[in-house]
C-alpha cells in the first residue's frame, strides 16, 4: 500500500494506492496522524486506485471522518470500485461519507 | 557364573594335590636323601677313623716292633753291664720313629751297677747318651719302668710333653726285659715322638668343620683343635666343667675310654655332632671323629630348602598362572554372559522395536481403498529407521524417517521419534504442525545430538488430498501416470534447531496412484564394488505395477541380487501406500499455516487468488472471501495468543462444487467471535465505534459461520456457496 497526501488550500487529497489490508492500515494509520490532525477543511479520500479494504482499513476512514467532524471539516470518498462500495454498504459506511 | 566356581574350585584343588605331591616327594626324598647321607658320612667317618687308625698303628707297630727286636740283644747284654748303652744306640740309629731310648736295669740286678740306665737320644744326625740313673730322676719309680715289670708285657706310657727335648710330645713304649736265665732284670724302651700323630690326625678332615680327638688311655687329651686342652686336661676334666648334653658327653667318655667302638650324637655349643669313636689298640689311646651334623646335613638340607624353595616358587606360580587362567576365564564367561545378554537384550530391542511400527500386512484388509506394505530391515540387531502409520478420521497419517547413526543410540531416537509421531499427531492434521511439533521436542532434548530425516504425511482418504512436510529425508516416489520424484521442499532433519520452520505441501492423489517411500539404505545400498543400488534400478522395479507388499518383495530382492555378499551398511526401510478410492467427490482441499504476525496477512490473498482461479471465481467473490477470511484470521492473529508468543493459525479450505469451506483453526485461548454483538450500523459517525466491523463482515460475506471449541482449539468454519 502506498499512500500520498497533497494539501492545496484546504482541501487535503489522500491517494490511497493498492491493497489497505490489516498490515498495511498499521502503516497508514501513522502516515495520516497529521491529516487527522487536521481534518477541518475538505479531506479527499481518494480510493481510485485502492483495490482491497479490511476492517482496518474502514477503521481509519471512520476515524478520519470522526475527527473531520470533530473539526467541523468533510470527507469525501472519492472513486470507490463497485466491490469497495459493497463493503461500504455492508457496513453502513455509504451513509457516513460523502461518496463522489 | 557356576561353571566359573567349579573351574575355580577345580583349579584350587589342583593347586593343592600338586602341593601335597610336592611336599610328599620333597618329604621322602629329603628322607632318603637324609638317611643316605647319615650312611654316607658314618662311612666317611670310619673309613677315616680306620685310616687314621691304622696310620696310628704303623708307626706304634713300628715302634713296637723295634723294641721287640732290641729285647733280645738286651737279653744278651745283661752279662756285660758296661755295654747296656750300646742297645738304646742302635734302636734310635736304626729306627726314625724311635727318638730316644733306654735300657733300664731292674734295680740290685746287676751288683756293678745297682742302678744303670744308658738313655740315647737323637740330636740331629747324631746320638747321644745320657744316665737317667740319677737321684733326682730316680728312674725304678717311673711308669714306664713299673707298668710294663707290673704286668710282664710291653707297655705305651701315658703320653707326656718331654721338656728336655724341646717340648714334644712323646710316647714311651717300654717292654720287660728277661736275662738268659728268664730272670726280669730290665726294662727297654722307646720314645716316639707324638708330633706326627698332631699332624696325621689334625689333617682329618671328612668335612671342613669337622674335627679329631684323641685321648690317651687315662682320658689326656692328645690331638684336640682346643690347644689350651692338649696335654693340659684329661676328658674326664673337661666332662666336668659341661653342662650342655653332659650324660651323653660322660658317656661318650666313658666309651672312649674303654675302649670301645661306636658312635653317638653330641650336643656341643649349640650344634649337634655325630661323633664317631674307635680305639687305637695296644696304646689304649681312642681316637674320635666329631662331625657336626649342620656340615653332614648341611647340604642334603640346602638343597631340601632349595628344594622347598622351588616348589613353594612353582606352587605360587601355578596359583598365579591358575589365577590368571580363571580370572581371564572368569572375564571370558563375564564377556560372553555380556554378549550373550547384549545379544539377547538386542534381540528384545529389536521384537520391542519392531512391536512399534505396524507389521501386519495388509493393514486394512477391510479397506478396499488402500493397499498398504512396509518393511525394516537394519543393518544391525536394531536400527535407526522408523515408519509408522495409522487411519483417523478418515486420514491416513504416515511417516518414515531415518535417525543419523546405527545401532542402539540410533534406536532409541527411533523410539522416540515414533512415539512423537504418535503424540503429535493425534491432535494435529497439518503434517507441517507435526513436524514442527515433533522438531521442537527433538530439538529440547537434543544432547546427543541425533538428527532425524522425517516424511511425514496426512492423506485425506475420501479425497486423496495428500499434504506432506518434508524434514530432510529424500523425497518419495510418486507412481501416477509417471514414476517422478515427489516435489519436496527439503527443509532440515528434525533436531537441528527448535526453532526452524517446515514447509508444507500438497498434492491431489487419484485413483490407483502410488506412493513409495524409502530410507536411503535403499538408494545408497553397496555392492562389494562399491557401487551404489541407486534410483534407476529403484525405478525399473517400481514400473511394474504390483500391490504393495509385492513391490517391496521385488525392491528387497533386487536389493540383495545387487548387493550380494557385501555386509548391509544400512538400515534398509521402505513404506508403499497404493491409493485405490474411485469413489472420490468433488472436492478438494487447500491449506495454508500462518503465524501470529499480522505481516502475513497477504500470504491470505494468495491462498483465495488459487482457490478462485481453481473454481474460475469472479474478483468480487474473490475479494470479498479474502476479506471474510482476512477478518477470521486477524481476530485470531490480534486475540488467541498472548502478546509476543508465537502461535499458528491453520487455514483449511474445502473446495466442493458448489460450496467453499474455510475452516480457520487456532491454539490459543478459548474465544467466539460469533458471540460478538451484532455491530449496529445505522449510527452515525458520532455514535458509531471504531471496532467491532471484523467478525460483522464475515456474517455477511460468508453464508455460514460456526464456532467450535474442540480438543483445546478454537475452530471457526465458514461456508459460502459458490
Amino acid at each position: 500500500m502506498e499512500i500520498n497526501i497533497e494539501k492545496v488550500d484546504s482541501v487535503t487529497t489522500v491517494r490511497l494506492i493498492g491493497r489497505l489490508d490489516t498490515p498495511a492500515a498499521q502503516e497508514v494509520s501513522k502516515q495520516l496522524e497529521p491529516v487527522i490532525a487536521d481534518a477541518g477543511g475538505t479531506t479527499v479520500l481518494d480510493c481510485t486506485e485502492m483495490s482491497y479494504i479490511s476492517s482496518s482499513g474502514l477503521r481509519i476512514f471512520l476515524t478520519v471522518r470522526k475527527a473531520a467532524a470533530a473539526q467541523g471539516g468533510k470527507v469525501i470518498v472519492r472513486n470507490i470500485s463497485d466491490d469497495i462500495r459493497q463493503v461500504f454498504m455492508m457496513t453502513g459506511f455509504l451513509n457516513l461519507f460523502e461518496i463522489q | 557364573m557356576g561353571l566359573v566356581k567349579r573351574a575355580a574350585g577345580a583349579g584350587l584343588l589342583l593347586v593343592l594335590v600338586a602341593a601335597v605331591t610336592l611336599e610328599a616327594t620333597a618329604l621322602i626324598q629329603y628322607f632318603y636323601s637324609q638317611k643316605g647321607i647319615r650312611e654316607e658320612a658314618t662311612r666317611r667317618a670310619e673309613s677315616q677313623l680306620d685310616a687314621t687308625r691304622s696310620q696310628i698303628m704303623d708307626v706304634i707297630n713300628q715302634a713296637e716292633a723295634a723294641v721287640r727286636n732290641s729285647v733280645w740283644i738286651a737279653s744278651w747284654c745283661m752279662d756285660v753291664p758296661d755295654s747296656l748303652a750300646v742297645v738304646p744306640s742302635r734302636l734310635v740309629r736304626d729306627n726314625p720313629v724311635v727318638v730316644g731310648s733306654t735300657l733300664a736295669l731292674v734295680p740290685g740286678y746287676s751288683a756293678k751297677y745297682p742302678l744303670c740306665a744308658p738313655y740315647a737320644a737323637r740330636k740331629g744326625d747324631d746320638i747321644e747318651v745320657l744316665s737317667l740313673a740319677t737321684e733326682e730322676y730316680d728312674y725304678p719309680s717311673q711308669e714306664w719302668f713299673t707298668k710294663p715289670l707290673e704286668l710282664g708285657l710291653g707297655y705305651w706310657s701315658e703320653p707326656y710333653i718331654d721338656t728336655g727335648g724341646g717340648d714334644i710330645l712323646m710316647t714311651t713304649y717300654s717292654v720287660p726285659v728277661t736275662d738268659k736265665a728268664g730272670r726280669i732284670a730290665a726294662v727297654l724302651t722307646a720314645d716316639i715322638s707324638l708330633d706326627w700323630l698332631t699332624q696325621l690326625v689334625g689333617g682329618v678332615e671328612v668335612y671342613p668343620n669337622a674335627f679329631s680327638v684323641v685321648l690317651s688311655r687315662a682320658g689326656q687329651i692328645m690331638v684336640c683343635p682346643a690347644e689350651t686342652l692338649v696335654m693340659q686336661r684329661t676328658v674326664q676334666e673337661v666332662g666336668e666343667g659341661i653342662s650342655e648334653d653332659k650324660e651323653m658327653f660322660d658317656s661318650l667318655a666313658r666309651s672312649m675310654l674303654s675302649g670301645r667302638r661306636g658312635n653317638l650324637r653330641l650336643h656341643r655349643g649349640g650344634q649337634v655332632n655325630q661323633v664317631f669313636f674307635a680305639p687305637v689298640e695296644q696304646t689304649g689311646w681312642s681316637m674320635s671323629i666329631v662331625i657336626p651334623e649342620d656340615e653332614i646335613y648341611g647340604g642334603v638340607r640346602r638343597m631340601g630348602q632349595m628344594v622347598l624353595l622351588l616348589q613353594l616358587l612353582g606352587l605360587a606360580m601355578l596359583i598365579l598362572i591358575l589365577y590368571a587362567t580363571i580370572k581371564s576365564a572368569l572375564k571370558n564367561k563375564m564377556l560372553s554372559d555380556s554378549r550373550e545378554r547384549m545379544e539377547s537384550e538386542l534381540q528384545i530391542g529389536r521384537g520391542i522395536q519392531m512391536s512399534m511400527i505396524p507389521k501386519i500386512f495388509p493393514p486394512f484388509p477391510e479397506r478396499s481403498d488402500l493397499d498398504m506394505a512396509g518393511s525394516i530391515v537394519p543393518a544391525k540387531e536394531v536400527g535407526g529407521d522408523l515408519y509408522d502409520f495409522y487411519i483417523r478420521d478418515e486420514r491416513l497419517f504416515f511417516c518414515i524417517g531415518d535417525v543419523s547413526g546405527k545401532g542402539v543410540p540410533a534406536s532409541l531416537v527411533m523410539a522416540v521419534t515414533r512415539s512423537l509421531f504418535r503424540t503429535t499427531s493425534a491432535h494435529e492434521k497439518s503434517p507441517q504442525r507435526i513436524v514442527t511439533l515433533m522438531n521442537e521436542s527433538m530439538s529440547d532434548m537434543n544432547e546427543s545430538n541425533m538428527f532425524v530425516t522425517l516424511f511425514c504425511g496426512v492423506l485425506d482418504m475420501m479425497t486423496g488430498h495428500l499434504r506432506y512436510c518434508n524434514a530432510g529425508h529424500n523425497p518419495p516416489m510418486l507412481l501416477s501416470d509417471s514414476i517422478r520424484p515427489l516435489p519436496v521442499v527439503p527443509n532440515l532433519p528434525l533436531g537441528v534447531a527448535g526453532d526452524m520452520s517446515f514447509t508444507e505441501q500438497e498434492l491431489d492423489l487419484s485413483y490407483d496412484d502410488a506412493l513409495f517411500l524409502y530410507t536411503d539404505g535403499l538408494n545408497e545400498a553397496e555392492n562389494a564394488a562399491h557401487e551404489q543400488f541407486g534410483e534407476a534400478r529403484m525405478n525399473a522395479v517400481l514400473h511394474k505395477r504390483r500391490n504393495a507388499a509385492d513391490h517391496l518383495v521385488a525392491m528387497q530382492k533386487a536389493v540383495n541380487d545387487f548387493v550380494g555378499d557385501a555386509p548391509q551398511s544400512d538400515d534398509l526401510t521402505m513404506l508403499f501406500i497404493h491409493y485405490l478410492n474411485d469413489k472420490q467427490p468433488d472436492m478438494t482441499e487447500r491449506h495454508l499455516i500462518l503465524h501470529n504476525n499480522i505481516q502475513q496477512i497477504p500470504q491470505l490473498a494468495e491462498f483465495i487468488e488459487t482457490i478462485a482461479e481453481e473454481k474460475h471465481l469472479d474478483q468480487s467473490m474473490a475479494m470479498g472471501l479474502n476479506l471474510a477470511l482476512e477478518e477470521a484470521v486477524t481476530n485470531v492473529i490480534l486475540y488467541a495468543y498472548p502478546e509476543g508468543s508465537d502461535g499458528l493459525v491453520d487455514i483449511e479450505a474445502v473446495i466442493r462444487e458448489h460450496t467453499l469451506e474455510f475452516i480457520v483453526t487456532d491454539s490459543g485461548k478459548p474465544f467466539d467471535p460469533t458471540a460478538a454483538p451484532e455491530a449496529d450500523t445505522s449510527l452515525g459517525v458520532e455514535e458509531r465505534p471504531i471496532g467491532g466491523l471484523g467478525i460483522y463482515l464475515v456474517r455477511n460475506i460468508m453464508d455460514g459461520v460456526t464456532y467450535v471449541r474442540s480438543e483445546g482449539k478454537n475452530i471457526l468454519t465458514m461456508t459460502k456457496k459458490i
